[in-house]
């Protein structure tokens, strides 16, 4: 299961956007992995906080997010939330 | 990466002393390295602002390594300060492994996108087991600029 989602923190995926999304991650059993639309030969696991940092995702860019498991919907929905939501409305 | 691994983290800016075993002592130590290089015009604005960029979330990002960093005036150049610690340093990681290798990010206020792009340049070199070795081995600040400055190509 894939998503295509639109990044809206003004920083990018980056520090506390990104702790949350990882967080998020983690909360889900599926495996979850993250690329820029642009460049899948990147695609990283979301589950780590190095390898997400490593792609350096701007504000605007699109990502595809991959989840396989049987909790995948829900992980998705829950990550599409993290990315899309600006960071300061984000809850710590 | 744009960045010549010379002029972002010059020799001057690699200790392989041992760093302070408390967060934000080690942080001012890794401050202390750029100052000392004379790359920060104000020191304790430098440091309110990567402090408080720990506050907002931990840099520590798994495997071992800690990366603070800030955006801020007090620098005019972007830099690069490398510490190593045989102790460790809790950098508050997800993945609860305390900070061996040390990256301080050091941007001027206007330089969003650098600091991204340092960043993830960084971080793409070392989720490489082989680059972590080798820094963790280096005898000298000349090899681990070299194993950087390699990696990074």
């Amino acid at each position: 299961m894939e998503r295509v989602v639109t990044v809206v923190p003004e920083a990018g995926l980056h520090a506390r956007p990104a702790a949350k999304f990882v967080e998020t991650v983690q909360e889900y059993e599926s495996d979850v992995s993250i690329a820029r639309v642009d460049n899948e030969g990147d695609r990283v696991a979301a589950g780590s906080m190095i390898a997400v940092t490593s792609l350096g995702v701007r504000c605007g860019e699109d990502v595809r997010i991959i989840a396989e498991g049987e909790d995948a919907e829900a992980a998705l929905d829950a990550l599409e939330g993290v990315l899309t939501t600006p960071e300061d409305e984000l809850d710590s | 990466m744009e960045h010549d691994i010379d002029t972002l983290m010059p020799e001057a800016l690699i200790s392989l002393d041992e760093p302070p075993a408390e967060k934000e002592a080690c942080i001012e130590h890794l401050l202390d390295l750029a100052v000392d290089a004379g790359r920060v015009e104000d020191r304790e604005a430098a440091l309110s602002a990567l402090l408080e960029r720990e506050e907002q979330t931990t840099t520590g990002v798994g495997m071992g390594i800690g990366i603070p960093h800030a955006k801020t005036d007090a620098v005019m150049r972007p830099s690069v300060s490398f510490a190593r610690s045989s102790a460790g340093v809790d950098f508050g990681a997800m993945d609860d492994e305390p900070a061996t290798l040390l990256f301080m990010i050091l941007v001027p206020e206007e330089g969003a996108d650098e600091h991204l792009e340092i960043l993830s340049s960084l971080s793409r070199t070392l989720v490489h087991d082989e680059v972590r070795g080798r820094l963790r081995e280096a005898e000298t600040e000349a090899e681990v600029q070299r194993a950087l400055a390699e990696a990074m190509n």
